[in-house]
C-alpha cells in the first residue's frame, strides 16, 4: 500500500509490515495502524510512522541500549489485546521526546512503553503503575549520581 | 455521569468484581480503597494525562541529534559482536 508521510515522502508499505494498535497510542486513539521504519543512518533509533496520518510519527528506541535491566510485566488485558499466546515473541520499545529547542536533551518515556507481538503484529502502549519517569534523560545515563536509587526498573507483576 | 453521595466507610460496587470504598476524608482530600481483579488497570488520572502529554510532545519531533545517538550505539556495543553477551 502507498503511504504518504510528511517526513519521509510517499512510502510503499507491505501489508505484513503493518502494526496495529487496537487502542491507539494515548492521546492519538483515533489512529491505529503504524509501520516501523529504520532511520537511514547507523543511529539505533527507529521511526514509528502512522500510515493513516502523514504527520504522526514517533522516534522509538530499544531500551536495552540505555537501560539493559528494563523490564515490563504484562497483565491479562494487555496480553489479550496483543492476542498473545505462549511462545509469542514480544518486544518493547520506548518513545523518545526530542525537544526542538535542544535536540540533545532527549528523554525516554519509560512509564509508557510500547509492546509489540511479532506474530500478530498487534501492539499496545502500557501505562506502568510503578513510579517510573516519563522523562528519563537519555544521554545522562553514563553519569552515576551518588545518592540516587539503583536504576533497576522492574515493573511488578500484575 | 452518575453522582452518588457516600460517607466514610461506605462504598460503591462497579460490575461484578470492582469495589471502591471511601476510607477517609480530610482537608479536601478523599482516601479511596479500590478492590479490583489484577487484570483491571487502575491509575490516577494524572498518570494517563502525563503519558498523553508526553506522547504529544514526542509526536512533534523534528531534528534528530544523530551524533549523540551514534555514540549511544557505540557505547552500548550494538553492532559490535565482541561486546555482545
Amino acid at each position: 500500500m502507498k503511504c504518504r508521510t510528511t517526513r519521509f515522502g510517499t512510502l510503499d508499505i507491505a501489508e505484513e509490515a503493518l502494526l496495529t494498535f487496537p487502542s491507539g497510542i494515548l492521546g492519538f486513539a483515533e489512529w491505529t495502524r503504524y509501520v516501523l521504519l529504520d532511520h537511514d543512518t547507523e543511529a539505533p533509533i527507529k521511526w514509528l510512522q502512522c500510515v493513516e496520518n502523514p504527520e504522526l510519527a514517533f522516534v522509538v528506541l530499544d531500551p536495552v541500549l540505555f537501560k539493559p535491566d528494563y523490564q515490563v510485566a504484562l497483565g491479562e488485558d494487555a496480553l489479550a489485546e496483543l492476542e498473545s499466546r505462549e511462545g509469542d515473541d514480544l518486544s518493547v520499545v520506548i518513545i523518545l521526546t526530542i525537544p526542538s529547542e535542544d535536540p540533545t536533551r532527549v528523554t525516554a518515556n519509560l512509564r509508557g512503553p510500547l509492546v509489540m507481538n511479532h506474530r500478530t503484529r498487534r501492539c499496545k502502549q502500557l501505562v506502568l503503575s510503578d513510579d517510573i519517569p516519563t522523562r528519563h534523560p537519555l544521554f545522562d545515563t553514563a553519569v552515576s549520581r551518588p545518592g540516587t536509587p539503583a536504576t533497576s526498573l522492574q515493573a511488578t507483576a500484575c | 455521569m452518575l453522582v452518588l453521595t457516600r460517607r466514610r466507610g461506605e462504598g460503591v460496587t462497579i460490575g461484578p468484581n470492582v469495589r471502591i470504598v471511601v476510607l477517609g476524608i480530610k482537608g479536601g482530600q478523599v482516601r479511596l480503597g479500590i478492590e479490583a481483579p489484577s487484570n483491571v488497570e487502575v491509575h490516577r488520572d494524572e498518570v494517563h494525562a502525563r503519558i498523553q502529554e508526553e506522547n504529544r510532545m514526542a509526536a512533534g519531533t523534528g531534528a534528530i541529534p544523530l551524533e549523540a545517538f551514534r555514540q549511544l550505539s557505540q557505547r552500548s556495543g550494538v553492532g559490535d559482536p565482541r561486546r555482545r553477551r
